[in-house]
């Protein structure tokens, strides 16, 4: 009964919020932040930058840095999961406050966010079946593969560049699946997760990475016009500088991709 | 295939959180649009033109576009266009706006079963009731509704069991459901990635849930068989 009263109250909530919509449009994001007293990130499961560990609490390198970046801030981190590729509406919506998640910085993501410095280099690399792998170590031997990609990523960029014959498919883990039932030639997914995701004691062992096709960097993307972007480069600098970043990278194992702040 | 044993009791936990999560969205779908999908077929049906007219277009648009697209405008549209973030950012904000999403879709197309199962009944026994002096809702409430409830069970258990599965459509706004819980394992979480089995063992508790929706609404069927003669 306590679920159908809350219900039908929420309804009457859109009601009013359709009659008196309180627009605050002077205050600048950090001030909002602050005011609700929590920095909400947007993320997916990805490891090892956001994952669970086996009691459901978000660790990774992007978690760990968000955890201290609230710290900074003084307010809470909460962690959101989202459809990624939903990311902007979910940001200009004010679900999240920030998209935070290994997001390479393509021109797109430039143009839809306000985005922070590079932080980690990535790139995008093909995947191929192991058994096949010798025949395709360059990308011009890649040419006659047909490729599957993650609508919308970084990866389907490159394939575009490259003039692939590429498909489309809703996200990247979804792409390797493709390449592991034959449905796909291919498919170039991020450097990073590759490493989690494929090889021994997974799911995919039997397939491997080649080419690297492009270099590319991480960055953290907030609402267009947002003050916050500005924040978390100071953020950057200063546990750059004095050794927690680099730490939070060591323990996740990808030290040796960290941009310099 | 060991790996699979110690594997189990991780994914096993993850896959019952979620399925948790898909059974809640189902009871608050019923009990909403079950009662709400009553009211909505007496708008269809009433003499009333402007009345019938208005919530015959609403059904019209409910049913005539993708639940999908109402997932997404309940919940990203207040905060996009109105600039009020109403569902606020947790997972309770989500699953509020997927349930609402949820009840006025299934309320619509229960209202048509509804209204079938209302107009099954022969008029002769509405002018029965009317000659015997009964009012308009004795007639309703004791003549026409047992009939009519006893009639729609088979399409109703048809969408309710279409319903557990529409359930992961709300993965599009991130419900956490049992899909998500599935898939998940796929990028990596508590521990494990790279593995593709738990999406498709989730498959397994959608045919149990449906074996069990079969096995009662069989079991309603034979108990409402009393006009049998």
């Amino acid at each position: 009964m306590k679920k159908i009263t809350s219900l039908f109250l929420s309804l009457i909530m859109i009601a009013t919020i359709f009659c008196a919509c309180g627009d605050k449009k002077d205050q600048t994001d950090l001030e909002y932040i602050k005011e609700k007293g929590t920095l909400v990130v947007g993320i997916t499961d990805f490891a090892p930058m956001d994952y669970q560990d086996k009691d459901g609490k978000w660790i990774g390198f992007d978690a760990d840095l968000a955890k201290a970046f609230g710290e900074y801030l003084g307010v809470d981190v909460e962690f959101s999961l989202i459809t990624w590729s939903n990311k902007i509406m979910e940001l200009d919506g004010r679900t999240i406050d920030c998209a935070w998640n290994g997001m390479t910085l393509s021109s797109d993501v430039l143009a839809a966010m306000e985005c922070s410095n590079a932080y980690c280099k990535n790139a995008q690399v093909v995947i191929v079946p192991a058994d096949k792998a010798d025949q395709y170590q360059t990308a011009e031997s890649c040419k006659d593969l047909k490729f599957a990609v993650e609508a919308g990523s970084a990866g389907r960029d490159v394939a575009k560049e490259n003039g692939f014959k590429y498909i489309e498919v809703i996200d990247q883990a979804t792409a390797l699946q493709e390449v592991a039932a034959g449905t796909s030639d291919a498919a170039i997914v991020d450097w990073l997760m590759a490493g989690a995701m494929i090889g021994e004691g997974t799911g995919y062992a039997n397939l491997t990475y080649t080419v690297e096709l492009n270099d590319e960097e991480y960055g953290v993307g907030f609402r267009k016009g947002s003050n916050l972007a500005g924040e978390l480069n100071k953020f950057l600098k200063q546990s750059y500088d004095d050794g927690t970043l680099m730490n939070i990278a060591q323990k996740y194992n990808i030290a040796d991709h960290i941009i310099a702040q | 295939m060991s790996d699979f044993f110690e594997q189990f009791p991780t994914v096993f936990s993850a896959l019952n959180v979620g399925f948790l999560q898909t059974l809640k969205l189902f009871a608050v779908t019923l009990l909403g649009a079950i009662p709400l999908g009553l009211i909505v077929s007496f708008g269809s049906m009433s003499r009333f033109k402007i009345l019938s007219g208005a919530t015959r277009t609403v059904v019209w648009i409910i049913r005539g576009s993708p639940l999908m697209i109402q997932l997404m405008i309940i919940y990203y549209f207040p905060g996009l266009i109105l600039h009020n973030p109403i569902w606020g950012s947790g997972e309770d904000g989500r699953f509020l706006a997927a349930a609402i999403a949820f009840i006025i879709n299934y309320a619509c197309y229960f209202s048509e079963i509804y209204r079938g199962g209302v107009q099954s009944v022969p008029r002769g026994q509405n002018e029965a009731g009317l000659v015997l002096g009964l009012s308009k809702r004795q007639i309703f409430f004791k003549v026409t509704l047992l009939q009519m409830i006893k009639r729609i069970v088979p399409p109703m258990s048809n969408e309710i069991i279409t319903l557990v599965k529409d359930t992961s459509l709300s993965r599009i706004i991130a419900l956490q459901e049992l899909i998500w819980a599935g898939e998940s394992f796929m990028k990596g979480s508590r521990g494990l990635s790279g593995l593709i089995w738990p999406l498709f063992f989730t498959g397994i508790y959608y045919l149990a849930f449906s074996a069990l929706l079969t096995a009662l609404f069989n079991y309603t069927e034979k108990k409402l068989s009393y006009f049998k003669i």
